[in-house]
């Protein structure tokens, strides 16, 4: 096990090194001088050099990309050329917005998903499917920007239930942190409990008819049993991927949902570093996301090996 | 020239208040509370000598005062200083007196001294934004604990307007000593509020700052600026009374919010313009010597005429913004207090049969091909498509091209580009709104316009002295300018500010800042 996860690391961290300079190299590319959308309006050539001069913009690409991996390396990201906060605080500050985001709206689609999935696999053919099926077909298709809006309207101004927007941390105020974060966790989880109910549902219908259920149903197991102890348990293995694939997707791409509510967190973080070409907050922004995602993707690893030893095996061969 | 209106009813569904002007709202308030404003994007560096954006200059007015303000009827009035600066005979020398007994945020004391401090660091510091405008000042000098003597290259009458944006705006020497660059994340000035914090992306917090001189007539404890960029979340957030004011407004959410008693508006006239920008010169980028662009437009002023014929700006300003905005056809706008332009009602109409005529003077094969960089904004691609059909009409063939901002920046600087949609928030001198443009060594002259007669206006204008004079000037200017068809002036924003109902004592002037220092929640 322990061989495994080492081996697991190890490559993460190799594909960290190669995603760094994929990043450093995109955002390069990505057209409009930095220099201009910092100077804005009143651009003058000699402010334009000096905005080059002290951002190092005038540098060659290999040299700009060894300073930044050497500051990274030592846990300094850099200045945001926009606001001139330092990179690692702005991060520090929109981390807990965006995991608490995912962190909740995962919940939400754990518990409804798994839940209408399994609901909808053990109650093949009846009205609870087609009811499970009709939701995560309007959780799928409805576009988050518009059910953020009618959220909004609905429970923030005409039942003014929850906040329109804002963050307070749960530490400051956890009613006031959860009034404000529970409708864009549903907008958020809405999509990913869709998905989920989907693949718990197919996964489920899969292990419900394997033999091994047949079995513990001849045994004489009662029917939670076999559901939940034997099809369920199987079935999670589908269910884990996805929702880990899905994780890195919540993090990264929470990018409406924090516009909508107008959280601060990583997905507007990233947004407001795009359209001035703030390249230091976009670099640590793009680099935390994939660190994330690949630490993400680590653990579900990690936790197949959990659930089914056999990709263990696998892994260590 | 701007008018006051002052009253508390709420301006619902009443499309002649919209098109009014009432920047204030004169009830008595109580002390205390909080005020969260809207701005439609994050401000960049809180640094007088740094910051770019206008959203900026709003958390500014919140809490760093300036030499010189400006009032509702659009006047440079005396802010920090006592009077309006006194100008020598020659217009080299100006001088004038800061008020005593000023304080800091920080505490320690504004004087003489550090005015001259602040202003050379406003024309010196590396990356400063202010360096252009100020290079005319030769020196700086305290010639007494209260009184400043500046010393010009040149005579340089916007000075005194340049004084009253954030070039004007005085720091506190042992504030930049102790922090330097990063001033930024610790501004320290003479204001009704002080900076508390910031959080990236998120908000500025300011709060009532006992030190300022005029602290009793403040009523807020707290003031909270938070970047809302999209209109419809301000609005949805300003009806949850989640925020109280909504800076920015754009007309269709204006119109949504008139429907809500809860709410009311504000709105002033603005100094700045929204247009076409023609590529007629710019083959090297910008600040090198125009060449000869090869384009029917660039080639032959006639054909650019007949564009701008075919162009109905009452049209745009109805069917895009809901006739909110003003056609506009000069730089200056006509509420300017120092030299009003062309008001919109003498703005040419659209006159298909002549711009035909012109391309067929000119002799171009229509239809004659027009690419047309556009914002990404709605706004932009409503008016590109009402460009583009009515521009048809006259023999044109035009090609939109929605392009990202720091992009459009980029290549319509490097004259990449035949036409683009090119904005000025503006500025309070006619020079603002002008030279930086127009002059064929202009800072922001992406068009590679280069006319003689117009450079050497542009000098008159900013030594002539005598108001009526310089009016004269401009209006020359403005002539000149609309001959050489190279910038297309379209429209004039308006500043809409909607806020609750229990706000009042909110300021919105033509300079387009939100003032909150007599602010508070209605008694």
């Amino acid at each position: 096990m322990a061989k495994y996860v080492l081996t697991r690391v190890r490559q993460s961290v190799i594909t960290l090194i190669l995603v760094s300079i994929v990043v450093f190299a995109g955002i390069r590319a990505l057209p409009g001088d930095p220099a201009l959308a910092l100077a804005g309006e009143e651009r003058s050539p000699a402010a334009l050099a000096a905005i080059r001069a002290e951002y190092g913009l005038d540098d060659n690409i290999v040299i700009q990309y060894g300073r930044f991996i050497g500051h990274a390396l030592q846990g300094d990201l850099g200045t945001s050329s926009r606001t001139g906060l330092p990179v690692a605080d702005a991060i520090g500050q929109a981390l807990p917005v965006t995991l608490e985001l995912a962190a909740l709206s995962l919940l939400l689609a754990i518990v409804l998903g798994i839940g209408a999935g399994v609901v909808a696999a053990v109650r093949r053919g009846r009205p609870a499917e087609w009811i499970a099926n009709g939701l995560a077909l309007l959780g799928l298709s409805v576009p988050t920007f518009w059910l953020g809006i009618v959220l909004v309207l609905a429970f923030a101004i005409v039942v003014p239930v929850f906040a329109a927007s804002g963050f307070v941390p749960f530490g400051t105020d956890p009613i006031d942190n959860l009034r404000r974060m529970v409708l864009p966790a549903i907008v958020l989880g809405s999509g990913l409990a869709a998905v989920v109910m989907r693949q718990t549902r197919a996964a489920m219908l899969d292990s419900l008819s394997a033999d091994y259920v047949r079995t513990a149903r001849a045994k004489g197991l009662s029917r939670r049993e076999v559901v939940g102890g034997h099809a369920l348990r199987n079935s999670l293995v589908t269910v884990v991927t996805v929702l880990g694939l899905q994780l890195g997707h919540l993090i990264s791409g929470a990018v409406v949902t924090e516009q909508i509510f107008v959280l601060p967190g990583f997905g507007k973080l990233t947004i407001d570093a795009v359209f001035t070409r703030d390249y230091a907050t976009l670099q640590g922004v793009v680099l935390c996301t994939s660190a994330a995602y690949i630490f993400i993707n680590l653990l579900v690893d990690v936790a197949y090996s959990v659930i089914d030893p056999r990709i263990r095996l696998g892994g260590a061969r | 020239m701007l008018s006051t209106t002052a009253g508390c009813g709420s301006l619902q569904s009443s499309a002649t208040e919209v098109g009014g002007e009432r920047m204030t709202d004169d009830r008595p308030v109580r002390d205390g509370g909080t005020l969260t404003v809207a701005l439609n994007a994050d401000p960049d560096k809180l640094d007088p000598s740094l910051a770019q954006t206008l959203v900026g200059r709003t958390v500014f007015a919140g809490m760093c005062e300036k030499l010189y303000d400006v009032d509702e009827a659009g006047k440079v009035v005396p802010q920090l200083a006592t009077a309006l600066p006194k100008t020598s005979a020659d217009g080299r020398t100006v001088t004038f007196s800061v008020r005593k007994g000023l304080k800091f945020s920080d505490g320690t004391s504004l004087d003489a001294a550090a005015v001259v401090t602040s202003l050379l660091r406003h024309r010196d510091l590396p990356g400063s934004a202010r360096a252009t405008e100020l290079t005319p000042l030769k020196s700086a000098e305290a010639t007494g604990a209260y009184a400043v003597k500046l010393t010009l290259k040149q005579a340089y009458v916007p000075l005194t307007a340049v004084l009253a944006d954030r070039s004007g705006m005085v720091m506190s020497p042992a504030a930049l000593k102790k922090y330097g660059k990063n001033f930024t994340n610790h501004p320290s000035c003479v204001g009704p509020f002080k900076f508390v914090e910031r959080v990236g992306g998120d908000r500025i917090v300011l709060a009532k700052d006992p030190n300022y001189y005029d602290a009793r007539d403040v009523h807020l404890d707290k003031v909270i600026y938070k970047p809302i960029p999209d209109g419809s979340v301000r609005l949805a957030n300003l009806r949850s009374g989640d925020i109280q004011v909504g800076d920015q407004m754009v007309p269709v959410d204006v119109k949504s919010a008139l429907t809500d008693n809860k709410l009311q508006l504000f709105n002033s006239p603005s100094l700045g313009y929204q247009g076409i920008g023609i590529n007629v010169g710019n083959v090297k980028g910008l600040g090198q010597a125009p060449g000869h662009v090869d384009s029917p437009l660039a080639n032959d002023v006639r054909v650019r005429e007949a564009f701008e014929l075919s162009i109905d700006r009452a049209l745009i300003n109805k069917v895009v913004f809901q006739g909110m905005y003003e056609p506009a056809c000069g730089p200056i706008s006509p509420e300017s207090a120092l030299a009003p332009g062309v008001k919109a009602s003498q703005c040419p109409g659209r006159d298909v049969a002549k711009a035909k005529r012109l391309l067929k003077q000119a002799g171009v094969k229509t239809p004659v091909h027009v690419e047309l960089k556009t914002s990404t904004t709605p706004e932009w691609s409503r008016i590109g498509q009402v460009i583009q059909a009515m521009a048809k009409d006259a023999g044109f063939a035009v090609t939109l091209r929605p392009t990202e901002y720091a992009t459009m920046l980029e290549e319509t600087d490097d004259g990449h580009y035949q036409a683009f949609n090119s904005g000025w928030s503006g500025r309070l001198d006619p020079d603002g709104n002008i030279a930086s443009f127009l002059q064929t060594k202009g800072a922001m002259n992406a068009y590679g316009l280069s006319d003689d007669k117009i450079d050497a206006l542009i000098e008159r204008g900013r030594a002539e002295a005598d108001p009526a004079e310089r009016a004269k000037i401009y209006g020359e200017l403005t002539r000149r300018a609309n001959d050489a068809h190279a910038l297309i002036y379209l429209y004039r924003q308006k500043n809409y500010v909607v806020a609750g109902q229990d706000v009042a004592g909110v300021r919105v002037y033509g300079d387009g800042l939100i003032r909150v220092k007599n602010a508070g929640y209605a008694k």
